[in-house]
């Protein structure tokens, strides 16, 4: 049992995760096949992957209705949404154009996520009145930087502030470059180190079993 | 006065939701129109796609779903107007599978004002799936990645694809995107191993995380937000939903500094005790 769930998955990453690191610095055709092959797959597997998140996801709220969890009236919700968006689409063979499955992404799906996004206006605008406070010095300074880039980047700034608009160009350009590629480089050190421990089985999280070590 | 400041830092966020909303429609309904002024990396881009000689071969990857519709679909347009009137051809996809409608609009919009014929001048290929894998997967071979196109006629042999076997012959990628994958993973998994030219754009609260790599020449121009769309429309010189939502931008951009320097001073002559 220990094999099956333990010591052929953490071969299986050493081998393929070995290989494509080695893969990136072989250009013959027979290395640049392995990745085709390994890319395509991986592709197919995405595909089972969604079936198995969907189904996953069913069965969660299918359980919070048969148990009458709080909130349960929402699951029904998303299983009615689900199924009928499915329906639609296997219906109109995933074509858009003057279908049902079209009107529902067109009238249904592009309004629901245009709402959801165009409330961040809203609550950007209430929590920097709340919280964009001159407590301290750095938080001065943030908030220095924030207001001018706000100005400098629409017309009206420019227009009433000559010279903002540089200005906002210049913290984008400078100090805004080098905090991002301070984080860019610490970002991808991490990302490396994370890699290697996965590949030689030091970091066994993705394993399952709540075992991070 | 202390009693009042302590008051009006409390204020009732309802009537912050009404000022936006005022501040969001009043310059909607009334532009200003107000010149936007074009920044180096639009610019960049624009040239990039100047630059390029007729039937040359553009990659547009929309990387989008309806929720950044407002800020990345002007940009859509407006490049494809561009690549369009350059008479380049323009292969197009999607990385994103609620983004596969309205790509597809756009696409088949665009052409048709340009009076295009797809499959010749352009195609639009559909959705990509597995984010990071369809890009490697473009980058060792487009039949093998899309074996067909959004309309189901086989990638293979149709003349908009002619001399186009991976992304290594492809003359410049675009990927506007709102967030993963998107502009980075195409940078990533695409430029970097098959060496094609790259620029895009994103959402304006994730331009700032590009500035290295447009710094650096890792990406050859960069439209950030409804801002960078608005200067591609200026360049263009066609006035768009973006240069209309410019004024709009303005008013939200205002009444938020307003906002944050009322608290601030209400703040301060209250004693820092809020």
């Amino acid at each position: 049992m220990r094999f099956w769930q333990q010591t052929l998955p953490l071969l299986i990453t050493f081998v393929f995760g070995l290989a494509l690191v080695l893969q990136y610095y072989v250009p013959h055709p027979a290395s640049e096949h392995f990745l085709q092959e390994i890319s395509l797959w991986s592709q197919i597997i995405a595909g089972f992957a969604i079936v198995l998140g969907v189904g996953s996801l069913l069965s969660t709220h299918y359980q919070k209705i048969t148990r009458q969890e709080a909130g349960w009236g929402y699951s029904a919700v998303l299983f009615v949404s689900l199924l009928t968006v499915f329906g639609a689409g296997l219906w109109a063979e995933g074509k858009a154009e003057g279908t049902f499955f079209g009107w529902l992404y067109d009238y249904v799906l592009v309004a629901l996520q245009g709402t959801m996004f165009s409330l961040l206006a809203f609550f950007v605008a209430s929590a920097a009145y709340r919280a964009f406070r001159a407590r301290t010095p750095e938080a001065t300074i943030l908030l220095s930087a924030a207001v001018l880039v706000m100005a400098g980047r629409v017309p009206l700034g420019e227009s009433l502030l000559p010279g903002v608009g540089t200005l906002a160009d210049w913290i984008m350009t400078v100090p805004n470059t080098a905090a991002q590629r301070g984080i860019l480089i610490g970002v991808s050190l991490g990302a490396i180190a994370t890699s290697i421990k996965i590949i030689f089985g030091i970091e066994r999280a993705y394993l399952g079993g709540g075992d991070g070590a | 006065m202390r009693e009042f400041t302590l008051r009006l830092l409390q204020l009732d966020r309802r009537f912050i939701f009404v000022l936006m909303s005022v501040a969001t429609v009043l310059p909607l309904l009334y532009p200003l129109g107000l010149p936007v002024r074009i920044s180096p990396e639009t610019q960049q881009l624009y040239d990039t796609l100047e630059r390029l000689p007729e039937r040359s071969v553009v990659l547009l990857s929309l990387d989008y779903d309806p929720a950044s519709k407002p800020e990345l679909h002007p940009m859509t347009v407006s490049l494809l107007r561009h690549a369009f009137a350059r008479n380049l051809r323009v292969v197009a996809l999607t990385l994103w599978p609620t983004g596969t409608s309205m790509a597809e609009s756009a696409v088949t919009r665009g052409a048709a004002e340009a009076g295009k014929t797809d499959g010749t001048d352009y195609v639009f290929l559909g959705y990509g799936p597995g984010e990071a894998n369809a890009i490697i997967s473009l980058g060792q071979s487009l039949a093998a990645a899309f074996p067909a196109d959004y309309a189901g006629r086989k990638t293979e042999g149709l003349p908009v694809l002619a001399g186009v076997h991976s992304l290594r012959d492809i003359d410049y990628a675009l990927s506007l995107s709102a967030g993963f994958p998107g502009l980075d993973t195409w940078y990533v998994y695409g430029k970097e191993k098959y060496g094609f030219e790259l620029g895009g754009g994103c959402t304006a609260v994730s331009a700032p995380k590009f500035y290295p790599l447009l710094q650096t020449g890792q990406i050859t121009g960069l439209l950030g937000g409804l801002r960078g769309a608005a200067e591609y429309e200026t360049l263009l010189n066609q006035t768009g939903k973006a240069t209309a939502g410019m004024d709009a931008q303005s008013a939200t951009h205002f009444l938020i500094i307003g906002l944050i320097v009322i608290c601030n001073v209400c703040y301060l002559l209250s004693g820092r005790k809020a």
